[in-house]
């Protein structure tokens, strides 16, 4: 493994370069640096407001920073806003569940694979759009195992799969980072070890880099390569899990505070 | 689906046959409702598929009345080049508009859509010697086709003036709201944030669309001139606004022909009831809570529903 800042070596896919976000008084996040290299599936854990979904606001351009960079593939993005960082290849899903309800489920998807790629302003006709976009929108809700229920409302599925749904959406993107915010909030211990090895799935086969915030701490030893702890909106810790485990830091801080 | 062709081949047929049915004054009476019923459908493209609601859009059904009779009467043009003139002047004006409006978002894009609409009404109240202030400009000539071509001066020629438009509308923007651009717009209305973040900025879909929707109102403001005689400052009132989005909402929003029978159904009971009494917007009024509680949908949608469940 790459150790952070190495300044030789591969370019990290995603980086940081002490970023921060101020509300007001608040520091939500502060001078977070940290490298992500292709293929990696990163977690990032911390207790509740800890500063992780402002994280991943800064890095998907949600939110602009107060401080620090955001490169991706060695480019600072950091004065592009959402739209063009997504364009460019960053994907995600929000803690929230936010899909288009009223729209079916396949509509979802493939509205998402139609704004990355499209020809979006065509007024009339666009049907080699519709049915391009409509392709690769079935092969991610087959990946996703939502394929039988293309042609639901979004908003008449169950929560564990409108949060699938989502993922689905940000995977039919082929996105180079995808970034997934709790992915199992709210969701039962089965529904949880199938979205799991949903992820694991999506990650082998369309090999993405994920960053992935999650609470489960058996999910988060399992599935990630690395793991950045953020605690008061700093990162106070990042190595392996065996690592992790073993940090007297990371164990005050958090996992002893947890349960 | 079958059914919805066929309705849709039998409504065609009765408009092309009622002439020969109706007496005139029923086909006059028609015609309005036509061209009400295409001023409610483009107030949908924005409304319905796209979540706009605009307090303002009777201005763009103004600006083509205004632009239209000024053609006619001015320069005595065939009716098509009155009809280009409503709808480009209604689009033209729409663009800075529509650019600073849909900076904003839900209440207060409404706000700013009404405030420019009663902007634009003021415009039309006191510029007396282009407008003719509050008494209008009367006397707009029901010109011909092309010249030399047939004359739209018989009600039934008119008539069919104004179906064959409110048809081709309908089409086109039944194409807009399927094309990738109309997909889009549906996805903003459910979830901007969520189609930000998947790639693009909703502000120019928005802006498209208020454009567009414009355009078709100020074609239908502009059948509206020739076809009553005149255009006055009323037409571009924040009440039409108004009543355009209770005509929405009464025959479906987000259905594009449920508006245009919607605001037939809202045009007939005020032509019906007015004869007998100046409070008919009461009745008006009970018609739409009965509809809004008791078919959600509005009529299309409702008939719709039941249509798929049997
Ligand atoms: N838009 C905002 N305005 C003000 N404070 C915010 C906003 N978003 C987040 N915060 C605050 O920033 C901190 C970090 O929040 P968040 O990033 O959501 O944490 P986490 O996802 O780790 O639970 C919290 O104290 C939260 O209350
Ligand atoms: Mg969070």
């Amino acid at each position: 493994m790459t150790p952070l800042l190495e300044t030789r070596g591969p370019t990290p896919l995603l980086e940081t370069r002490g970023l921060g976000r101020a509300f007001g008084a608040l520091q939500a996040v502060a001078g977070v640096s940290l490298a992500v290299q292709p293929m990696e599936l990163r977690a990032v854990i911390g207790p509740n407001g800890a500063g992780k979904t402002t994280l991943f606001h800064l890095i998907s351009g949600l939110l602009a920073p107060t401080a620090g960079h955001v490169l991706f593939r060695g480019d600072d993005v950091t004065a592009l806003a959402a739209p063009a960082r997504c364009r460019r290849g960053i994907s995600r899903t929000f803690q929230i569940t936010s899909i288009f309800p009223e729209l079916s489920v396949l509509e979802n998807v493939r509205i998402a694979v139609q704004l990355k790629i499209g020809d979006n302003f065509r007024l009339l006709g666009g049907r080699a759009v519709l049915e391009a976009s409509e392709q690769r929108a079935r092969d991610s809700l087959r990946l996703l195992g939502l394929d039988d229920r293309a042609d639901e409302l979004a908003s008449t599925l169950p929560h564990g799969d409108q949060r699938l749904l989502e993922i689905a959406m940000a995977a039919a993107q082929e996105p180079a980072l995808l970034l997934l915010d709790e992915p199992t909030q709210g969701l039962s211990p089965e529904d949880t070890a199938a979205t799991v090895a949903v992820i694991r799935q999506v990650a082998r086969e369309r090999k993405l880099t994920i960053i992935l915030v999650e609470h489960d701490m058996d999910v988060v030893f399992d599935l990630a390569d690395r793991i950045s702890v953020l605690h008061f909106g700093q990162l106070i810790a990042e190595g392996t899990a065996a690592e992790i485990r073993a940090n007297a830091e990371v164990q005050k801080a958090y996992l002893g505070g947890l349960d | 689906m079958i059914p919805s062709r066929l309705s849709a081949l039998a409504a065609l047929v009765a408009l092309a046959v009622v002439p020969w049915v109706l007496a005139r004054h029923q086909l006059s009476l028609l015609t309005d409702l036509l061209i009400a019923g295409l001023f409610a459908m483009s107030l949908d493209l924005i409304m319905g598929y796209t979540g706009m609601v605009s307090f303002g859009h009777a201005a763009y059904f103004g600006l083509g009345a205004y632009a239209s009779a000024l053609v006619l009467l001015h320069f005595a043009q065939p009716v098509p080049v009155a009809l280009l003139a409503g709808a480009l002047l209604a689009g033209a004006v729409a663009v800075p508009v529509g650019w600073f409006s849909t900076r904003a978002t839900g209440i207060y894009f409404a706000m700013l859509t009404l405030a420019f609409a009663q902007f634009l009404y003021t415009v039309a109240y006191k510029w007396r010697d282009l407008t003719g202030g509050s008494d209008g400009i009367a006397g707009v000539p029901k010109t011909p086709l092309f010249w030399g071509g047939p004359s739209l001066a018989s009600s039934r020629a008119f008539y069919f003036l104004v179906a064959a438009c409110v048809v081709l509308s309908l089409f086109v923007c039944r194409a807009v709201v399927r094309s990738p651009f109309g997909r889009a717009l549906q996805a903003i209305r459910e979830n901007e944030r969520r189609f930000t973040s998947l790639g693009r900025d909703p502000r120019p879909f928005k802006l498209v669309v208020f454009v567009i929707a414009a355009v078709f109102a100020g074609l239908a403001g502009a059948l509206f001139a020739p076809f009553r005689g005149f255009a006055s400052p009323e037409v571009m009132f924040w009440v039409f606004s108004g009543q355009g989005l209770m005509m929405v909402i009464m025959g479906g929003i987000g259905t594009l022909v449920g508006p245009v029978l919607g605001a037939m159904l809202f045009i007939l009971i005020q032509e019906v009831l007015s004869s007998y009494t100046e409070h008919w917007m009461i009745f008006t009024g009970v018609v739409f809570v009965l509809i809004v509680i008791f078919l959600p949908g509005g009529l299309v949608g409702t008939a719709r529903r039941l249509g798929a469940r049997g």
